[in-house]
């Protein structure tokens, strides 16, 4: 018998653990899905309304609010997840089920970093997908305000702006981006299994501090490194655009630190004790 | 059923089994119920059943047919008899000789008052 | 079964609650493990669930180690603890997602403890009392066939019947193959269950030992007047609960109690009858 990882076992454990934190996990969803509603609602309520307010910004709302909340969601589920081993009885039964440490640790990963991200991003599609494609109908772009005709009468471009927030081509970002969410939810994932109580605000807060001393060092380092010398070079780029060189070692750098993260988490699992 | 005193609760368990035969609830070559089964309706662990069962074994009460379980011996209801003389002469005797003594009674009077006894109980 | 060595264990490393203490346990036994509050009982019952870890020596749980918490391991231990928790779902969707972590569970005998111990199987288990969850946990733990069964405190909130229903619920449940060692203050509860004694006191064992060979060396007696023969006595309603060396090979019945406070005031002497 397989006592490191089995995937039945692993189903198994999924299925269980979801009777317990699916509710959590619903409601939370639920939460998202009625911000997006109402932010989707509010800023095409004008549109619609009013078809002259229309502008290029409209639909900049679609940022922040994907980027905000996308992080509140996925970082407070994260943080519930081991929540429950700051309460005795519920870490003995947790401890007992007969699976591995591993495969509770890998059930934790596939909630908090990959279910969480998955599920937010599909409703968001949704709810864009559903409001952008009436507001396409009701504005059809060629015959609307978004083209353009020259002196002549004929249509020159059509700026459409019922673009849907996941347009192919609006999907061309740097693809290691991608990574974000693991990182995210594995700092708070492991602040779930650190902290007893309070462990979404004790583990902002711990970053933040964090994140403080880290930007102090870099600050002070690059300070003593540079004293007394001079910048040469101004005008020139130092990396050229075609080059992601600086963007692959940043990627590289938060994938090491996010494996890190989970291996921390993973001996603090398995360390647990009641 | 009830354990009391101070004797071993696996004393008191044969003496139970051995009332059960006298009063005839248990008859010659039928099956005894199990250890566990003895176990479960006394609320006892059943290493103290097993230990009586031994006793009983020994003092040729019950037997154990492998495979079956165990069964009244023979002459099961004689053995009780003599089991349980043996553990009243050792046990009990004393105590109400003790009693005689002390209370100065006569053999005189507990003959009649045996002879009421046995007659109101158990020659009607 | 189980086989403890040396184990040295405390929850901060300068006030240890166990030093170097050795035992083994045998299937086919209850054991009952006594102590006073504090003692470490719960503690030693979790070092041997791999809940905690020792700070040295070696526990052996089946050939397994449990402080690895090897899904191998973990399907052969039962245990239920004095404090537990429940999630607010139905007994049915709770047995679904759990029973599946144990090959042998058995649907049947975990139906069958439930209408003995008189748990409607379609209740929430919010809306249960702790005496009915406790119930219920415990008829989903020996359902699961485990081999070994660990307790602590089981009749802590069982009311009268449902004690008598433990009892005989336990009594059924000792095979050849299963362990159990069940901790207890209440020992009135279960004195007839348990047929190995174990007691800890001041960081290891001061007794283990059957009831069988409790009552070969010591005797159990209630006595008028008081002779210095008596390692140990307590006054009694008619006279005093007296512990005698068994000189005479009486069979006496064992009084958990008296022997617990016996041990705990006369531990030399007691030792002194088993050796």
């Amino acid at each position: 018998m397989n006592n490191t990882f089995d995937i039945q076992r692993f189903s198994l454990l999924l299925k269980r653990k979801w009777l317990e934190f699916g509710k959590i996990y619903l409601i939370t969803l639920a939460v998202s899905l009625g911000i997006m509603l109402i932010s989707y609602t509010i800023a095409f309520w004008s549109i619609i309304t009013n078809l002259e307010t229309f502008s290029d910004n409209t639909l900049d709302f679609r940022e922040p609010l994907f980027f905000c909340f996308g992080f509140l969601f996925i970082t407070v589920v994260a943080s519930t997840y081991f929540s429950h081993l700051g309460h005795k009885p519920k870490t003995i039964t947790d401890l007992l089920i007969p699976a591995s440490t591993f495969e509770k640790f890998m059930a934790g990963i596939f909630f908090t970093g990959i279910m969480t991200t998955v599920s937010f991003v599909v409703l968001f599609f949704l709810t864009d997908l559903v409001f952008v494609s009436k507001f396409r109908i009701a504005v059809p772009g060629e015959t609307g305000l978004n083209s353009f005709r020259d002196a002549e009468g004929a249509v020159t471009a059509i700026t459409n702006k019922g673009v849907y927030f996941f347009a192919p081509d609006r999907l061309n970002i740097f693809m290691p981006l991608y990574l974000v969410p693991f990182f995210v939810t594995s700092i708070f994932l492991l602040g779930s299994i650190w902290f007893n109580k309070y462990h979404y605000i004790k583990t902002t807060l711990s970053v933040m501090v964090f994140a403080g001393i880290w930007t102090a060092i870099v600050f002070k380092t690059g300070e003593i490194l540079t004293e007394g010398r001079r910048a040469v070079n101004h005008s020139r780029p130092i990396y050229h655009a075609a080059n992601d060189t600086m963007e692959w070692i940043i990627t590289l750098l938060l994938l090491m630190v996010t494996v890190v993260i989970w291996t921390i988490t993973y001996f603090r699992l398995k360390e647990k004790e009641v | 059923m009830e354990f009391t005193g101070n004797k071993a609760i696996y004393l008191q368990i044969a003496e139970y089994v051995c009332e059960r035969i006298l009063l005839g609830k248990w008859k010659p070559d039928e099956r005894v119920p199990s250890v566990r089964e003895m176990a479960v309706e006394l609320e006892v662990n059943p290493n103290t059943v097993m230990r009586t069962y031994e006793l009983l074994q020994n003092k040729n009460i019950i037997n154990n047919k492998r495979g079956i379980g165990f069964f009244l011996a023979e002459d099961a209801v004689n053995n009780v008899r003599e089991y349980r003389r043996s553990e009243f002469m050792n046990d009990e005797l004393p105590l109400f000789f003790r009693n005689l003594y002390l209370l100065d009674i006569g053999f005189d009077e507990l003959q009649t008052r045996y002879n009421t006894f046995v007659k109101e109980n158990f020659n009607s | 079964m189980i086989r403890i060595n040396d184990l040295n264990f405390g929850y901060s490393s300068r006030h240890l609650l166990f030093k170097n203490l050795s035992m083994q346990l045998n299937a086919g036994h209850i054991y009952g493990l006594l102590g006073k509050n504090g003692a470490g009982k719960s503690s030693l019952l979790k070092n041997l669930a791999g809940l905690v870890y020792a700070s040295s020596g070696k526990i052996e749980v089946m050939g397994h180690d449990p402080a690895k918490r090897q899904p191998s391991l973990l399907r052969q231990i039962c245990f239920i603890p004095e404090e537990f928790y429940l999630p607010s779902v139905k007994i049915e969707a709770y047995v679904k997602t759990n029973a599946t972590f144990y090959p042998n569970f058995d649907h049947k005998y975990f139906n069958g403890l439930l209408a003995e111990f008189e748990i409607p199987v379609s209740q929430k288990l919010v809306d249960m009392s702790y005496g009915q969850k406790k119930k219920l946990i415990i008829a989903f733990g020996l359902a699961t066939q485990a081999q070994l069964i660990i307790m602590d405190e089981p009749t802590n909130g069982l009311d009268i019947p449902s004690k008598a229903q433990f009892r005989k619920i336990m009594a059924a449940a000792l095979t050849d193959d299963r362990c159990i060692i069940i901790s207890t203050h209440q020992v009135r509860d279960l004195d007839n269950l348990i047929d190995t004694v174990i007691m800890i006191d001041d960081r290891d064992i001061v007794l283990k030992a059957s009831v069988e060979e409790i009552t070969q060396k010591l005797c159990f007696k209630r006595v008028k007047e008081l002779d210095n023969m008596a390692i140990y006595s307590e006054p009694s309603l008619l006279g005093y609960n007296v512990l005698l060396p068994n000189y005479d090979n009486e069979d006496s019945k064992l009084d958990i109690e008296l022997l617990f406070n016996a041990v705990l005031s006369e531990r030399t002497k007691i030792k002194a009858a088993f050796n």
